[in-house]
């Protein structure tokens, strides 16, 4: 007797269906959250296809401009008049426990004023950003859990601080796919590797193709930044004549063993991979766009990402995020004045440039663009261990309470959400997780945070676990 | 100092149900609370009922049912398959011809084709001895273990590189992971039976009697998991996961916080083989699984280890002679933070802090506050004046009006009484001060000779008072091997870069330094494991034994009673009383040669995932398994020799839309996977480096390497784009299956990679390509190599067409080179029909 007879036929036309996505059981989540019609439409083979999300979205891409090492955001987006008062004094409200030992208050050395008709206030370091204040929408009261780099970094991309989870523009590409086939749907920029390296956009237990391609931008020659991008032995002209003959083989191939959606996937693969390689170097090769515009974006790295990245967004890349640069370099324990103006010297005119551009072209309104880093900084100073040649000029880590600043797609202008105490140490006033900050950008994408799951290891996993609520005040 | 007062009288029970779920909504079952002193007892549902699933039942014994197509039952397993395809008026497809045949059982058994002439030879002859010798011939052939062991590192999340922060390159290397792979190659090509496989993998060192040094390396398997920042904890549950979805296809991890949701497992499941991994250590002091004096430069390169070592033990010396030290003078100052303070973010908090010399060792400080916490009873001879004193309110303290009231019933210390008695008891801190003051006294006189010391040797009540300070269950004793946790941050970061020196003088050897094998040992003395409640281990709950399962020993403890556990954990695994174990494997090799599992989850038998295809098969294949002495080369008979292996697969029939169900009423065509592909381009080639085992090889930078895949780099922090490009699976952790997907990435490798193009190169170079004069034969001579096969006259004319028309200056490949790429990266060349 087979004891299973009674169960429905369900099992199977699930399992029909799951192969036809050709990854596997963890689609499931997906078929759950998508119907099962779209997934059986004609190309639900091709896991990058573009998708619907659950509901009207706000967005339809993310630029993450992210000031990795922690900036602090009392020198930038949250002034804190009242360190001023007790500069060199101890704070009233003693110091929440960090990595390092800190001292007293370290009033900022930079200027806030208010800038718009919001009248936002900003640090004299952003003025050029700020010139935007009307577009930003800053939340004051971020807070994570740990005053690390690498957990933090991997909680800030991935929701979770050690354990292997899929970044969250794995999950923005898993729920979406892409736009443009011909570039890969998920797009990490950085002049080397920030800390936590490879993790900050990894696909974890999703599918590999959802995994963040790295973009090394000390390269500059744009055919050397994908992998097999260019044929260094032939011309284009060989190759078309390789695929032709190719094709030829395939469909004898393929007319003697009937319609086999694998084999035609795989043909159709390779006429995709001709025409990436046009447009991919294509998209990265900045030489191409009118000086004016190289100008108004200006000479730095990250200048240059945003650049390209504004590039990659509007041929339809879904995620895109510009480390600001190799390991963390917005880490200023020392000198915080002097390493603070420089960082954002290298980053205000690129953000202004970006935004003014994403609006020219009618890209603004449905792209999200998220400013911050995966912490804040102390208010107070931090102490140089006995024995180190510090200055006692900087700033430990903050997870307590930070700002990130999101624009564009869906989110309000000219608008502050949350604080942090008086002196900038601790989210107080309407505080936002990691988990809500992501649970929002899902919620702008078009999905329910909750319901955007994959099975994997006899669990439905998300992007924010258990948690996460969306900040409703923000959405414009 | 309320919550000090309350707990100081009685010592404090843990809540046994408030940690629970409560209820599981799905099901209605709730297993909660089912980790309290009263073993085996379930609240809300009996483990007999939990038992009903079909995974956790018995294996039975299925007897193959009468079918109709008798001749198409060349081994038992196709009854089981073709009674229900008959019961729907359906069959297997005629059998495959004998070149698909052979091609199909060549890939699945070693992952490389077999030649034109193999093929030729076998076409002549297909009989049914024929195919069975051909099987026998791949079993035999070391390519074998290669293919397979390859499957199995899926499973074992294996990597060569280490997860650590700012560490790259061969930094990152795990010098000494490759002696696993190796292990696991040679155990597939010996046909080790597969009991002993897991038994050697989790308890190597533990066996009787001893097995030879090559098995030991097999223990690589509990410790070639991520680091998690060196989080202990995470290091365990991965462990946990590992062994649980990987060998049980049960996802126990999911009781880390609370008790599954949904299968009978619960967090004292989970917090029980916790216990087994918390009480085995990795030594960084590894056992050579070969003799150096046979390994070129061997002996040299172990003359540097050695003193290495010795540096970074002289370190450990040095620091825990010193720590031990110094804490038996700071007694006072911990008894003094305890009696004053809660326990702060830095006692509780698992994130490295950077400690300086004058910090509480967070640890420690935690150790005392339990100490004082469990002793702080009337009875208690040392520790009674202090619970009666501290219960005394902020106002008697502040009116100075605290005094020890000594109680003729309580035999209480004489010299804590009499030092209590002379002291300012002005507040709590005093009372913890006099204390530390009594206990340092004490300790210096113990540290001077008797003779020199004005008060003469110690009077059995000191004694008494210095157990406390030196004794092993003092509040601040630990052991040498906890001394790196209490290091301040120069001398810790001394520490690490000793340890990580060890690795790195391998990784950086110029000749491959002498073998060693990753192995694990148990703690001298066994981690008697908590529930951690939600998961956080600085919330301990209720003790747990260390042990196995509930629901596979019929809901009762099992508590393991031989050190850390673990050959008892690897004796559970294998038991012929858990079906699991069997079911499992078999399920991951019939997946492996047909395509789909028959269970969809090979990672996930719990009573949310789909229920087997075909149970009974799977039931007579398990049975099978364990009844051959557990061969996994028997398995493979049992699978290839069958006729639903051996039948064609998709025609020109009208397709059915349901391509590779697992129908079985035709052999469901698939892609090779990144190791087939890669290795059967070099095998095209002629290039195929056959060298069995060693250190990883770079194959993704070096487009010259000719080493099979499996031999090459698995570097878990940046897996190379190549591996994600064709579906490799992730190695952070045991791999459930590998995803199938069709990306241009694949088609990019394929047409641009250097590695390719040298193929093609290699491949137009071959003598048997190169020395034809002829062009048609020329063609012939490529299809032959690559595709096993003759051209059809269509295919030689497009390809003579192509080979003329190709201008010689297009490029740095000849026309035949970029013909012989053309065939290479083919459908035909990397479907399996």
């Amino acid at each position: 007797m087979n004891p299973f007879e009674h169960l429905p036929p369900r099992a199977l036309t699930r399992r029909q269906m799951l192969r036809q996505m050709g990854t596997g059981l963890g689609m499931l989540g997906l078929t759950r959250v998508l119907g099962d019609a779209q997934m059986l439409a004609p190309d639900a083979g091709n896991p990058l296809a573009a998708r619907n999300p659950q509901f009207r979205p706000r967005a339809k891409r993310i630029i993450h401009i992210y000031l990795n090492g922690g900036p602090s955001q009392v020198d930038t987006f949250d002034p804190k008049p009242a360190l001023a008062k007790y500069a060199g004094q101890v704070l009233p409200t003693g110091n929440l426990t960090t990595e390092r030992p800190l001292g007293a208050a370290l009033p900022s050395p930079f200027t806030f004023r208010p800038y718009g008709q919001s009248g936002l206030e900003i640090s004299e370091i952003f003025s050029k950003t700020a010139a935007h204040a009307d577009d930003l929408c800053l939340i004051r009261s971020m807070y994570a859990n740990t005053p690390n780099h690498e957990q933090s970094m991997r909680l800030m991309n991935c929701g979770d601080e050690r354990l292997s989870r899929p970044s969250y523009g794995a999950w923005v590409t898993y729920g979406l796919g892409t736009e443009n086939e011909n570039l890969p749907g998920y797009i990490a920029m950085c002049p080397g590797l920030p800390v936590s390296d490879v993790s900050n956009w990894r696909s974890a237990f999703l599918p590999g193709i959802y995994q963040g391609t790295h973009i090394n931008t000390k390269q500059t020659r744009p055919e050397l930044l994908l992998e097999n991008i260019t044929n260094a032995k032939l011309s284009r002209t060989a190759q078309r004549r390789q695929l032709d003959l190719l094709a030829e083989f395939n469909a004898e191939h393929q007319r003697l063993r009937g319609d086999d959606p694998q084999l035609e996937a795989r043909i159709q693969s390779f006429e995709l991979a001709y025409r990436m390689q046009l447009e991919a170097t294509d998209a990265f090769d900045i030489e191409k766009e009118p000086a004016y515009i190289r100008e108004m974006y200006g000479n730095s790295v990250q200048s240059r990402q945003l650049l390209i990245a504004r590039r990659l967004l509007e041929r339809g890349v879904r995620v895109v995020q510009c480390y600001h640069g190799d390991v963390q370099p917005w880490d200023s324990h020392d000198m915080i004045a002097d390493a603070h103006r420089k960082l954002a010297g290298e980053v205000d005119q690129g953000i202004a440039a970006l935004l003014t551009d994403l609006k020219a072209r009618g890209l603004f309104e449905d792209t999200l663009v998220i400013c911050g880093g995966e912490f804040g900084r102390t208010p107070a100073v931090e102490v140089p261990a006995p024995g180190t040649p510090g200055n006692g000029k900087g700033r430990d880590h903050n997870h307590w309470g930070f700002t990130v600043w999101m624009a564009g797609g869906g989110v309000k202008g000219g608008y502050v959400h949350g604080a942090t105490d008086e002196f900038g140490f601790r989210a107080v006033e309407k505080p936002v997780h990691v988990h809500d900050l992501h649970a929002t950008m899902l919620h702008l994408l078009g999905f329910d945070h909750e319901q955007l799951t994959y099975r994997y290891a006899g669990r439905d996993f998300r992007l924010t676990d258990v948690s996460g609520e969306v900040v409703r005040d923000i959405l414009a | 100092m309320a919550s000090l007062r309350s707990t100081s009288s009685t010592r404090r029970r843990f809540p046994f149900r408030s940690w629970s779920w409560g209820v599981v909504a799905v099901l209605g079952m709730v297993w909660g609370g089912g980790t309290s002193e009263a073993a085996g007892k379930l609240v809300g549902q009996s483990w007999e009922a939990a038992k009903q699933h079909w995974a956790y039942r018995p294996i039975g014994n299925p007897v193959p049912p009468r079918v109709q197509a008798a001749d198409r039952v060349s081994t038992p397993l196709d009854a089981f398959l073709l009674a229900p395809l008959e019961a729907q008026g359906k069959s297997f497809a005629p059998p495959a011809d004998p070149r698909t045949w052979l091609r199909r059982v060549s890939y699945d058994l070693i992952g490389l084709p077999p030649t034109y002439a193999e093929i030729e030879a076998f076409a002549r002859n297909p009989s049914a001895e024929a195919r069975a010798e051909v099987v026998e011939r791949l079993l035999a052939n070391p390519r074998y273990g290669e293919r397979w062991g390859r499957h199995w590192l899926d499973v074992a999340r294996y990597a060569d590189t280490k997860d650590l922060v700012l560490l790259y390159g061969r930094d990152a290397l795990r010098p000494y992971a490759y002696t696993y792979r190796d292990y696991v190659v040679r155990a597939f090509n010996e046909d080790l039976p597969f009991d002993q496989f897991v038994r050697d993998q989790l308890a190597a060192d533990q066996l009787e009697p001893p097995v030879p040094p090559w098995r030991l390396a097999a223990l690589g398997f509990l410790t070639l998991g991520r680091l998690f920042d060196q989080n202990p904890h995470d290091q365990i549950d991965d462990q946990i996961d590992t062994v649980s979805r990987g060998l049980l296809g049960l996802t126990v991890a999911c009781a880390r916080c609370h008790d599954h949701k949904y299968d009978a497992i619960t967090a004292g499941d989970y917090y029980g083989l916790y216990g087994v991994f918390a009480s085995t250590e990795r030594p960084y002091v590894l056992p050579l699984i070969e003799d150096p004096a046979t390994v070129p430069g061997g002996p040299e390169f172990e003359t540097k280890l050695a003193a290495a070592r010795k540096e970074l033990e002289d370190h450990i010396d040095a620091e825990f002679k010193k720590w031990t030290e110094n804490l038996r003078l700071r007694l006072g100052d911990y008894l003094v933070r305890a009696a004053t303070t809660k326990p702060d973010l830095t006692e509780t908090t698992q994130f490295g802090l950077s400690l300086t010399p004058e910090d509480f060792r967070p640890s420690l400080m935690q150790r005392t506050r339990r100490y004082v916490e469990q002793h702080a009873q009337p009875e208690d001879r040392i520790f009674g004046p202090w619970q009666q004193l501290m219960a005394a309110g902020d106002e008697e303290f502040a009116q100075g009006k605290v005094r020890l009231k000594v109680l003729p019933e309580q035999k209480w210390n004489p010299v804590v009484v009499a030092a209590l008695q002379s002291a300012a008891l002005t507040n709590r801190a005093a009372v913890a001060r006099t204390y530390g003051d009594v206990f340092r006294s004490v300790y210096e006189r113990s540290q001077q000779p008797a003779a020199g010391s004005p008060q003469g040797p110690l009077s059995a009540e000191e004694r008494e008072l210095l157990t406390v300070v030196t004794g092993a269950e003092g509040p601040l004793n630990f052991p040498r091997r906890d001394t790196p946790n209490h290091m301040s941050r120069p001398d810790k970061d001394r520490y690490g870069g000793l340890v990580l020196n060890l690795d790195k003088m391998a990784a950086h050897a110029t000749n491959r330094p002498p073998a060693r094998a990753m192995v694990v040992a148990d703690l001298p003395e066994p981690y008697s494991p908590r529930i951690f409640l939600r998961g956080s281990p600085s919330r301990p709950g209720p003790e747990v034994p260390r042990g196995f399962l509930r629901v596979l020993n019929d809901g009762r403890e099992q508590p393991f009673q031989s050190g850390s556990g673990r050959r008892e954990l690897a004796d559970a695994i294998v038991a012929p009383g858990n079906p699991l174990t069997a079911r499992v494997f078999v399920n991951r090799v019939w997946m492996h040669h047909f395509g789909e599992p028959l269970v969809s989850s090979p990672a996930d038998f719990g009573v949310r995932s789909d229920p087997p295809t075909h149970p009974q098969l799977l039931d007579w294949l398990a049975g099978e398994f364990i009844k051959s002495g557990w061969s996994v080369k028997h398995l493979h008979r049992l699978m290839v020799l069958s006729s639903a292996f051996g039948q064609a697969g998709e025609g020109l029939r009208e397709h059915s839309g349901e391509s590779g169900s697992p129908g079985y009423t035709h052999f469901a065509r698939r892609r090779l996977d990144l190791e087939s592909m890669r290795d059967s381009l070099l095998a095209a080639s002629g290039r195929l480096d056959a060298t069995l085992g060693g250190p990883p090889v770079e194959l993704n930078t070096d487009p010259l390497n000719a080493r099979r895949t499996v031999y090459g780099l698995v570097d878990r922090q940046n897996l190379p784009g190549l591996y994600r490009a064709f579906d490799f699976a992730a190695p952070d952790q045991c791999a459930e299956r590998r995803p199938k997907t069709t990306v241009p990435q694949q088609a990019l490798f394929a047409l641009n990679s250097p590695f390719v193009q040298e193929q093609a190169r290699a491949l137009a170079a071959q003598a048997e390509v190169a020395q034809v004069t002829d062009p048609k034969r020329r063609v012939v001579a490529v299809f032959r190599r690559v595709l096993g096969r003759d051209p059809t006259a269509q295919e030689v004319a497009s390809s003579l067409r192509f080979v003329d028309g190709a201008a010689q200056n297009e490029g740095e490949l000849t026309p035949w080179e970029q013909f012989a790429q053309v065939v290479l990266v083919s459908n035909e060349a990397v479907f399996l029909d």
